[in-house]
């Protein structure tokens, strides 16, 4: 049975940079549709991602001295004037940084208002709204090392997306892995997954190891964890959770336990490993 | 989400707890109010969540207090100066939360809370539920374990551009166009 299927489904994967990083969609493409179908649909999904980066990135980007962000962070432009979108952006920062008691923000320690910690996150989530509404059923996204999935690598199974936590000490191993996505098939019944981590769709991974430059430490110095990943059900409680982890240390790890349905595995500066039981074999 | 419910539940127990355990010393310094301090208490409240202190290594026994808030109050506003000097383990009833079944146990010395354990949390299927998301101490060997051959996304700590050249994910996403 397994073997059919995972004969039937070959994935497939299109790539695009943006924000810096490289944004990876992957998606099982049906090998008993006509040949070329499947690529002709994911380079199309591909397409309707890129653009929704793409436009982001040009609002929210500090890199671009032109963009809306940069406006703002010059003073040229007061929040009151600028776009909707980057108020409701800012709102939804402020909101976390209450949440998070300080250890998100959305402002570097100058003033300067930064949503980037923000912005990847909604980028994802927008464009997995984006791909639910172009019919896809199964895909991930990977942008940089933020993962969001939906549906399964082999459709109709149920079988989770596996996703592999880098080692931050040796990129080239995995440290862990996690089961993301893969709830059991619609009308076949319940319970068949009932115990995959509650089925959580996103994991988000932030660190001081490696381009950090968004993430503010609460305390100065550096930051406790040298990696911090957390999977959550959204991608941007998961990506804005992880970088709370990693500037606040522990007392934030510990809040944001307690707080949110979370699975969290934080590597320490000397790489001792803090987990919840969800990262547990 | 239903475990952290049962987490707040067995909180919210704990707190009946103390209740129970005030009422408890209540009981221990004032044997003859006992009656009269439990019907106070039951009628006080009409929390639909049942539950009773029940005493351990301090000998009394027989305290309920019904309900969360009412009982507490009752309990910390009495008479008697009673001296807080009982310590022991308080298991609590077994609670029918709309989250599942709680029962907590509480350790008090010298009249301070020092502990509190569920000794019972399964959630509507039965199945045990743990107490608490808490982020511990793990050795590598304990992680859920991948390998790269085996996975199908690669998550880690945001890469540039140049980094993902050389990034297991790069492999990945070559292997799959």
């Amino acid at each position: 049975m397994q073997q059919t299927s995972d004969n039937r489904y070959r994935l497939r994967a299109r790539t695009f940079t943006c924000m810096g990083t490289v944004i990876s969609l992957t998606v099982p493409a049906d090998t008993q549709k006509a040949p070329g179908a499947a690529e002709e649909e994911l380079e199309a999904a591909t397409a309707v991602v890129e653009r929704l980066f793409t436009e982001l990135d040009a609002t929210f980007s500090l890199y671009r001295p032109d963009s809306e962000a940069s406006r703002l962070a010059r003073g040229e432009l007061v929040l009151h004037d600028a776009s909707a979108q980057m108020r409701a952006r800012y709102e939804e920062a402020a909101g976390w940084r209450l949440l998070t008691e300080g250890a998100f923000t959305p402002e570097r320690p100058d003033g300067a208002l930064d949503l980037s910690g923000l912005v990847k996150g909604h980028a994802i989530k927008e464009a997995g709204t984006s791909l639910r509404a172009l019919g896809l059923a199964d895909w991930c996204v990977n942008a940089g090392g933020d993962v969001l999935v939906s549906g399964s690598p082999t459709p109709g199974s149920g079988e989770s997306w596996r996703a592999g936590i880098v080692d931050p000490a040796d990129r080239r191993t995995l440290l862990a892995g996690f089961p993301l996505g893969g709830a059991a098939p619609e009308g076949s019944g319940s319970g068949a997954f009932a115990s995959d981590g509650g089925g959580k769709a996103a994991l988000a991974t932030s660190g001081s190891a490696e381009r950090g430059d968004h993430i503010w430490s609460v305390a100065a110095g550096a930051s406790e964890f040298r990696q911090v990943s957390v999977a959550a059900a959204d991608v941007v409680t998961a990506d804005v959770l992880a970088t709370a982890i990693v500037a606040g240390g522990t007392p934030v790890l510990h809040r944001a336990t307690a707080l949110w349905d979370i699975e969290v595995l934080a590597v320490r500066r000397g790489g001792d490993l803090l987990a919840t039981p969800g990262f547990r074999r | 989400m239903r475990a952290r419910a049962a987490v707040s539940a067995a909180l919210a127990s704990a707190g009946i707890l103390l209740a129970g355990w005030q009422s408890g010393v209540h009981v221990a310094d004032t044997r003859s109010v006992v009656a009269a301090a439990s019907t106070g208490n039951a009628a006080e409240s009409s929390s639909e969540l049942g539950t009773s202190g029940t005493s351990g290594t301090s000998g009394t026994s027989g305290s309920s207090g019904t309900g969360a808030s009412g009982a507490a109050g009752s309990a910390g506003t009495g008479s008697a100066g009673a001296a807080a000097k009982a310590g022991g383990t308080y298991d609590g009833d077994v609670v029918q939360t709309r989250f599942g079944t709680v029962q907590v146990q509480i350790t008090v010395k010298a009249g301070a809370i020092t502990d509190v354990t569920a000794l019972k949390l399964t959630d509507h299927e039965g199945r045990s539920v743990q107490i608490s998301n808490y982020a511990a101490p793990i050795l590598r060997s304990e992680v859920l374990q991948a390998q790269s051959a085996d996975v199908q996304t690669v998550g880690g700590a945001t890469v540039t551009s140049d980094a993902y050249l050389t990034s297991l994910q790069a492999a990945l996403d070559a292997a799959n166009l």
